[in-house]
């Protein structure tokens, strides 16, 4: 057993741990922040991302003592003190950025530490950052669009360059079902022949 | 407490609707504040932890199981095999395999031993200790191995379908053009980001099992049959969940978690590793599809001839419903006079095979849209002007069955919503683009996906609502919810139905105990089916709120308290799916084996590429989906099906390909098994066809599935109109498309190539009708 003291999401821990413990089951079995979570065992998935020492790193890759003495921010920890959703956060829940959310906490970390080295990136850019967590549900196309507009509401300006596909699928998503949504429409509008 | 009142005074008059919004789901935010606990997160004080231990063989008799090392670790506190399994069967039919391996085993990372342990580590350990005695056999690697053994004493076919209309022979051999197409797809595994597992109690003589399922009904079923338990002593709580895709519809997880808490009498905590998952989890099943499509000089099609081989691995659970619905997608959405499908699911010694998204339709639209591509080359025919030409008219008769096809279908409509798009119309000047190695092609393609589990088969979706005296809507509901914020758009159905603020309507889904028996989260039917029930039960509500007397214009805590005190507060409803109107030439008696559907959702896809002829590397540049959904209930959340959907499709199409050698694994991690990144997913552009199902909640019909279909055939189209070779086999991996191009460029023309001469079309056209046994060329 080895004695690791760290800080996560402002909570000091102090505990003894077995060498080999990995970072993630310390977090999620021991300290009980189960909102950070494990998807494969090779690495691949980012589910388990969070920040240590203020860069995202895969908590599957990192052993509970190599975090000893650092400040570790799970997604549980993303919000402010009131409750206030970080923007990223905020950008996710309004964009259906997210389905089943089994990647999203780990999406959202990598996001967060994407947009503090490039504070405005394009959409290749927020792609090749968030290559290393995968998603299964949602295409990743409203992810881009969410961390863009995330990046957006932090420079506090309105999104710049926005992708085309997003805007498209937005607008021709709101034009087409208000037309078709009506309740009680005539069964004729729904037959062409 | 004021801003409640303020919404109940603002009721019916004031209620904007909600349908045809993009609310955020339901559980959003928590799902970003990482406060949603799935069901592998539950923890209890003193629960123990499981392990399993699996078959290192393809295919052997088990001569002993020697536990006695396992046991004896510190820490164990049971280690279950067969015999003590009390009716060691997963359902009713023995070839759907043992919970517990007893006798045989056929597959690699087959089930053999249960262990429970204090802690997870020493549970793993003791599985690891666990001593198997094997007898290897003969292992049957697929549908035409030679192996002097069959899977199951019956031989190693699981089921057959064949149906004719007209007389296929006569209309091919008379047709102008005959392109025929031997395609292989390969075996897709779901990779939900959340693994199976979840946690069991035993309590008060019934078992509680929280863990992810997309058919709780199935799952209560499975679990009472294996323990000899009263149904109504089983309840399976089956979300929160991370993904499903169709993993999750018949996965033997919860009946291990029940096994293991019932022998113990202790809660018992499971998570399979990924390795575990991907080994020993279902597939998409491989298939081998030979089309023949006749067409006459104009382009009309006459015949459409169509054989499929699955293979569904060591034991059958969806299988045969798979290739029931194959047969039915066989014709896609064409019209020809004469249409044939002869199907065969067989078993093998490779990997189980499943419920994927789409559920035999990709398989079989990869062949036939690959084929109706390339007869469009042939005739010097603009692909989208050959299939509009041949669609099947909303109302008309199905090219196979001669049921009545549904009036609501968009399929016109949807593939010109996606030959609109610039991406189709500029793609010549997308292709004069081209530079050095890197063609550019653009390709079109599309699909019909039925709506629900088909005609004959009693599909029903159940509702129930009670109005609590604080003027709280709580409606039990279901299919469940995993991750297609189902609740959330019952919840708007809910309130335009009733005229309420959506924020007093509570959804509960998932939970056997509480929610009325709705069927499985599958075959599109959520929204459809589940939507329906929920409008009907709200529409009873409804109709009382509508008596003179009742809804007196007062806030709604009003009206329920008074509804509360009247007894007239609880309401229940169900929503059969409608079959066909006509069946056509299927025999009454056999409606069911059939299953033809009522409703049909469509999706047109448009593919636009790059193809690097030196390497086969194939870079996308975007995906138009045009998707026929009805009335999309939430747009935003149908727009992210869509998206997933395709996503889900440009890995089948590209990447994905589960990878066995003599029955044993070879791609068991995200490592060697590729899904698509933020990098290989292009960007989407979604557009949602305008259009009404008239059966529908609000005009809503399902579409999750079908999007996923066109895109793997929209990508070799692409590919195709870059090169001139026409991908066979999926996924398109460079090796395969580099493979490709030289032999194009090598011969001039090959089977692989669909610019093919008058002399090779010719041989086509004299080719004997049975398919060869040989693999197709590629496959592997």
């Amino acid at each position: 057993m080895t004695r690791v003291s760290m800080t996560v999401d402002g909570v000091s821990y102090d505990d003894d741990v077995e060498p080999r413990t990995l970072l993630v089951h310390h977090l999620r079995e021991r300290l009980g922040k189960v909102g950070t979570v494990v998807g494969c065992d090779t690495s691949n998935c980012g589910a388990c991302t969070v920040m240590l020492a203020g860069k995202s790193v895969k908590s599957c890759s990192v052993l509970a003592v190599q975090a000893d003495g650092a400040d570790v921010t799970t997604v549980e920890g993303l919000a402010g003190r009131d409750g206030e959703l970080h923007p990223v956060q905020q950008a996710f829940h309004e964009s259906h950025a997210l389905q089943c959310g089994y990647c999203t906490p780990g999406m959202i970390m990598a996001a967060v530490d994407l947009l503090s080295e490039n504070p405005d990136p394009s959409d290749g850019e927020v792609r090749e950052g968030l290559e290393g967590n995968l998603c299964r549900c949602t295409g990743y196309q409203n992810i881009v669009r969410a961390v863009r507009d995330a990046a957006a509401s932090m420079r506090g300006t309105v999104p710049t360059a926005q992708e085309p596909a997003a805007e498209a699928s937005a607008a021709s998503t709101a034009s087409t079902a208000s037309t078709a949504s009506s309740p009680g429409e005539p069964a004729s509008q729904g037959v062409t022949t | 407490m004021t801003r409640e009142t303020t919404q109940g005074t603002s009721r019916a008059p004031a209620h904007t609707g909600v349908v045809g919004r993009s609310l955020p789901a339901d559980d959003a935010a928590a799902i970003v504040a990482g406060d949603l606990e799935y069901v592998t997160d539950r923890r209890v004080d003193g629960m123990l932890h499981g392990a399993v231990h699996r078959s290192a063989h393809p295919h052997a008799r088990i001569v002993s199981v020697d536990t006695a090392r396992a046991a004896s670790e510190p820490g164990v506190v049971a280690v279950l095999t067969a015999g003590d399994v009390p009716c060691n069967q997963l359902g009713t039919d023995s070839e759907n395999g043992a919970v517990l391996a007893g006798d045989v085993v056929r597959q690699v990372g087959e089930a053999i031993a249960l262990v429970a342990a204090a802690d997870p580590e020493t549970a793993r350990r003791a599985a690891d200790l666990i001593e198997v005695g094997y007898e290897p056999l003969p292992v049957v690697d697929g549908p035409d191995s030679p192996a002097p053994v069959t899977v199951h004493p019956r031989g190693n076919v699981a089921g057959t379908l064949t149906f004719e209309s007209g007389d296929v022979a006569t209309a091919l051999s008379s047709s102008d053009l005959v392109v025929d197409v031997d395609t292989t797809t390969s075996a897709q595994e779901h990779v939900a980001i959340e693994t199976p597992g979840g946690m069991a109690e035993w309590d008060l003589g019934k078992i509680t099992v929280w863990c992810g399922s997309q058919n709780p009904g199935l799952h209560r079923k499975l679990v009472a049959h294996a323990l000899r338990l009263n149904l109504d002593d089983v309840r399976l709580v089956s979300n929160p969940v991370g993904g499903a895709f169709g993993s999750r519809n018949d996965d033997p997880a919860p009946v291990y978690l029940a096994l293991l808490a019932w022998h113990t009498t202790r809660p018992v905590h499971l998570h399979l590793s990924r390795r575990e998952t991907i080994v020993a989890g279902p597939k998409r099943h491989p298939y081998r599809t030979r089309v023949r499509l006749g067409f006459d000089r104009a382009g009309t099609l006459r015949a459409i001839d169509s054989r499929a081989v699955a293979d569904t691995g060591p034991y059958v659970t969806a299988g045969r419903n798979v290739l029931k619905t194959s047969a039915e997608l066989s014709s896609g959405p064409y019209a020809a006079p004469n249409a044939r499908f002869d199907g065969t699911v067989a078993y093998s010694n490779n990997a189980n095979a499943g419920a994927f998204r789409g559920f035999g339709a990709p398989q079989v639209a990869f062949a036939l849209e690959t084929a109706v591509s390339e007869a469009a080359v042939e005739l010097g025919l603009d692909p989208v002007q050959i299939r509009r030409a041949n669609l099947t008219r909303p109302g008309d008769a199905h090219s196979l069955y001669g049921h009545t096809v549904s009036r609501s279908l968009r399929a016109s409509q949807t593939l010109d919503a996606a030959a609109a798009h610039p991406w189709w119309r500029d793609r010549d000047a997308w292709a004069a683009g081209s530079a050095g190695p890197w063609r550019r092609g653009t390709g079109i393609a599309m699909a019909i996906k039925g709506v629900g589990m088909g005609s004959g088969k009693g599909d029903t979706a159940r509702a129930r609502l009670i109005v609590s005296a604080t003027g709280t809507v709580n409606i039990w509901a279901g299919p469940n919810h995993t991750g297609q914020a189902i609740g959330t758009a019952y919840r708007q159905i809910a309130a335009d139905t009733l005229g309420i603020d959506h924020d007093r309507i509570r959804v509960h889904v998932g939970d056997s105990e509480l929610v009325p028996e709705s069927g499985a989260t599958a075959a599109s039917r959520s929204m459809y089916a589940g939507g329906s029930a929920v409008h009907q039960v709200c529409g009873r509500l409804r109709a009382v709120l509508d008596e003179p007397g009742v809804d007196t214009g007062a806030s709604f805590d009003d009206v329920a308290a008074h509804l509360v005190a009247s007894g007239r507060a609880e309401y229940e409803a169900e929503f059969v799916l409608p079959d066909v109107d006509d069946i056509g030439r299927i025999p009454p008696e056999a409606l069911a084996d059939y299953a033809p559907h009522a409703v049909y959702g469509c999706s047109a896809q448009v593919v636009r590429l790059e193809v690097n002829t030196l390497t086969g590397e194939i870079r996308l540049h975007g995906v138009v989906c045009a998707v026929d959904a009805g009335v999309a209930v939430n747009p935003g959340a149908t727009v992210g099906q869509a998206e997933g959907g395709v996503a889900q499709g440009v890995g089948f199409a590209l990447f994905e390909e589960y990878r066995l050698d003599a029955g044993v694994p070879v791609t068991t991690s995200l490592e060697n098994y590729l899904i698509p990144t933020a990098m290989d997913v292009p960007p989407i552009e979604t557009v949602l066809v305008t259009g009404h199902e008239n059966t529908g909640p609000f005009g809503a019909k399902g579409m999750s599935e079908v999007v996923v279909v066109p895109t793997a055939p929209a990508i070799a189209a692409a590919v195709g109109s870059a090169t001139g070779f026409w991908p066979r086999h999926l996924p398109m991996t460079p090796e395969r498309v580099r493979a490709g191009l030289s032999a194009m460029s090598g011969e001039g023309t090959s089977e692989r190539s669909g610019r093919r001469s008058a002399a090779e079309r010719a041989r086509t056209r004299a080719r004997p009708e049975n398919m060869s046994a040989e693999p197709a060329e590629g496959a592997s």
